[in-house]
């Protein structure tokens, strides 16, 4: 078991981690050029006014004044106002329906790569140095080394375009669904309403039409997306596979007389995982900055379009939302996985 | 350490000698996958290399409106698949790769994209190999408070994920800086990478006791870090910079696909790749951004092939596995 010990020490390191990425989002900020009262007011506006807006927003006040009102709001999840994007909207309401979008898609790429990846390590290791062994790992190195914003493209052009299979781009086939629900994840939600539907009046393929038009949308992008995690992960677990079967206990369990399956699962595998965990909580980070770039390449509206947009026209406060979130979750999932992994490996607590 | 020990001791001998004792290259250079990244990486350097002495980039960067049917298919497609109206006429060998938007000939230009990428990916690696290796060594050196203050700064980089913290590090450039605003936001974004696994090694080489014999000897600490630290952290080094340099390559291109590298007609590969996929993806015209898209996948699988054979090689218990 995980000691509480543990965990509040961890939480504890957590906090001037947290205390620099804001700082250092805070200077990002202060050192972006422009004017964020010229940004609100607009570039008409009379000099006066611009004055106004820099008054109210306390512009005019010394660095540290503005550094630590700037650290009060964030830890009120106080983000600030839109400039330009969705005007004088909060930060945090548009971050609230944007994240969603993005979480979602990088939970189903990291989906495709746990379930393909594994099994392909697996394999992999145990037919070392043969030929299927030297497939899954040229496979899984190219499988690291295409870019999204050529994998992405390359798909849409043979299942979209060529074969026609699935849709190019966009969550929804916006023009027959409209998107609505409660959770933002556009699978559940079209799921849930279907649900719904059918307990109202009983049930209907056409309830559910909704729901497969998401998931046709999601294929394409979560498998961009999870081709990258899986290269990763299918490595990290044939290496460490590797490292297992040559231990002592495995060759002890197969003197017991257990079968070469078992062994392997009962014994192999579930000490063969505990640094692939790692690899997988790791690589939640580029899988975020991978999302960015599947956004753009199939036109999805998460948080990553709304960061590449929001740099292009300058909207700060949205930047810098936008980065601190990603920040603290990317954080976050790292202690969840310190965690995770002292609870697999209790050594590591000590 | 036993390759440092008979480097030192084999002075009189010639460096081909040396070279062939050392385990570290017969390893590296038994592994086949290695050696094909060797192979790509060295191709790719002599196209960098060809496009920038004899390719005029002021002529590939212009439109070619007249000379060129603008998003013609390549000769050979054209050939074989027939291309329609947009298509080339002079023959398999006419554009390689097809012509863009513009009518520019994609092929010249993917070959000056390999310039790009060595030359702008040598910068960001180089620097912040340095910096990163400096930094890691004194944290390592001095211990106590610069190491606390130089690794917690460092723990505070790597907790942005690190696309993300190069976009909102490009935003403090002007954009005026075109890719140079790229370069700058990775350097910072690559930094504590390196610090971290130096730091490591040279914690290591501390251990050691010829450190403590030089340091009794009386040699001040810019001579033992100089001499003996930075010496033995070279395989880590060598290591991790060649395996970032395949991700340079991508984060680059990355950024240029994302409008925040290359300034607009540059012949990078991220920004053909964008221009393509924008432009010709919906249209039918894939080789727009599949040739720039295929170099720099090759590029980089050909750095990550050479890095994962060097760390193989450099790992002892490897080592133990192949013998």
């Amino acid at each position: 078991m995980v000691s509480l010990r543990f965990v509040a020490k961890r939480l504890l390191l957590l906090v001037p981690v947290l205390f620099g990425v804001a700082t250092l989002v805070f200077a990002i900020l202060q050192l972006s050029p422009g004017n964020p009262a010229r940004a609100i007011a607009g570039q008409r506006a009379s000099e006066e006014f611009v004055r106004q807006i820099e008054r109210e927003l306390g512009l005019n006040d010394p660095i540290w004044v503005q550094y630590g009102r700037f650290l009060v709001e964030v830890v009120q999840f106080d983000l600030g106002q839109s400039y330009t994007i969705q005007r004088d909207t909060a930060v945090s309401t548009i971050l609230r329906n944007k994240l969603p979008i993005t979480l979602e898609l990088a939970l189903y790429g990291q989906l495709i790569g746990i379930l393909l990846g594994i099994p392909f390590g697996i394999i992999s290791a145990v037919k070392q140095d043969t030929i299927t062994d030297h497939l899954t790992r040229v496979g899984a190195l190219s499988g690291i080394s295409v870019p999204i914003f050529w994998s992405g493209p390359l798909v849409i052009l043979l299942f979209a375009q060529i074969l026609g299979w699935l849709p190019t781009s966009g969550r929804i086939d916006a023009q027959r669904f409209a998107i609505e629900g409660i959770t933002g994840l556009i699978t559940v939600d079209t799921f849930v309403q279907g649900v719904q539907a059918t307990l109202e009046s009983g049930f209907a393929v056409s309830h559910f039409g909704p729901f497969f038009s998401a998931v046709s949308h999601m294929i394409l992008p979560a498998a961009t997306i999870g081709i990258y995690s899986m290269a990763l992960i299918s490595r990290m677990m044939r290496s460490s596979m590797l490292e297992v079967i040559r231990q002592d206990y495995i060759r002890t369990a197969r003197a017991k007389g257990q079968g070469a399956k078992i062994t392997l699962l009962k014994h192999g595998l579930r000490n063969a995982l505990i640094p692939v965990i790692t690899v997988i909580g790791i690589q939640f980070g580029s899988l975020l900055g991978g999302a960015v770039l599947t956004e753009t390449v199939f036109g999805i509206g998460g948080i990553g379009t709304l960061l590449v947009e929001a740099i292009k026209v300058g909207d700060y406060p949205v930047v810098q939302g936008t980065v601190l979130v990603f920040a603290f979750l990317f954080t976050l999932v790292n202690l969840g996985v310190d965690i995770t992994y002292s609870a697999l490996d209790p050594r590591i607590q000590q | 350490m036993s390759t440092e020990t008979e480097m030192g001791s084999g002075r009189t001998r010639g460096v081909f000698d040396r070279l062939r004792a050392s385990p570290f290259l017969s390893d590296l250079l038994s592994n086949r996958l290695a050696l094909a990244g060797l192979v790509i990486v060295f191709g790719m350097t002599a196209i960098a290399i060809y496009a920038r002495l004899f390719i005029d980039l002021e002529a590939i960067s212009l439109t070619q409106f007249g000379a060129n049917p603008p998003r013609a298919a390549p000769g050979w497609w054209a050939e074989l698949f027939g291309g329609g109206a947009t298509a080339a006429t002079g023959g398999l060998l006419e554009h390689p790769f097809g012509t863009d938007g513009q009518a520019r000939d994609i092929f010249p230009r993917v070959l000056y994209g390999a310039w790009y990428a060595m030359l702008y990916g040598t910068i960001t690696v180089g620097v912040s190999t340095i910096a990163g290796v400096g930094l890691g060594i004194v944290a390592a050196y001095f211990g106590d408070v610069t190491d606390n203050v130089v690794m917690r700064t460092m723990d505070v980089l790597l907790a942005f994920p690190s696309l993300l913290l190069a976009l909102a590090l490009v935003a403090i450039f002007p954009d005026g800086l075109g890719l140079w605003r790229a370069v700058a936001a990775l350097t910072l974004v690559y930094t504590p990478r390196f610090a971290r696994v130096i730091r490591g090694a040279a914690l290591a080489v501390l251990e050691d006791e010829y450190v403590d014999a030089t340091v009794a000897l009386g040699a001040t600490d810019p001579r033992v870090i100089v001499r003996h630290i930075l010496p033995n952290c070279l395989a880590p080094i060598t290591v991790q910079s060649t395996l970032n340099f395949g991700l340079a390559i991508i984060d680059l291109a990355a950024l240029s696909f994302l409008g925040f590298g290359a300034p607009t007609g540059t012949p990078s590969w991220g920004l053909m790749l964008s221009n393509g996929v924008e432009q010709g993806l919906l249209t039918g015209q894939w080789w727009w951004s599949f040739f720039p898209g295929l170099f720099l996948a090759v590029t980089v699988l050909g750095f990550n092939l050479l890095g994962d054979g060097m760390r193989d090689a450099l790992d002892p218990r490897m080592r133990e596995a192949i013998d």
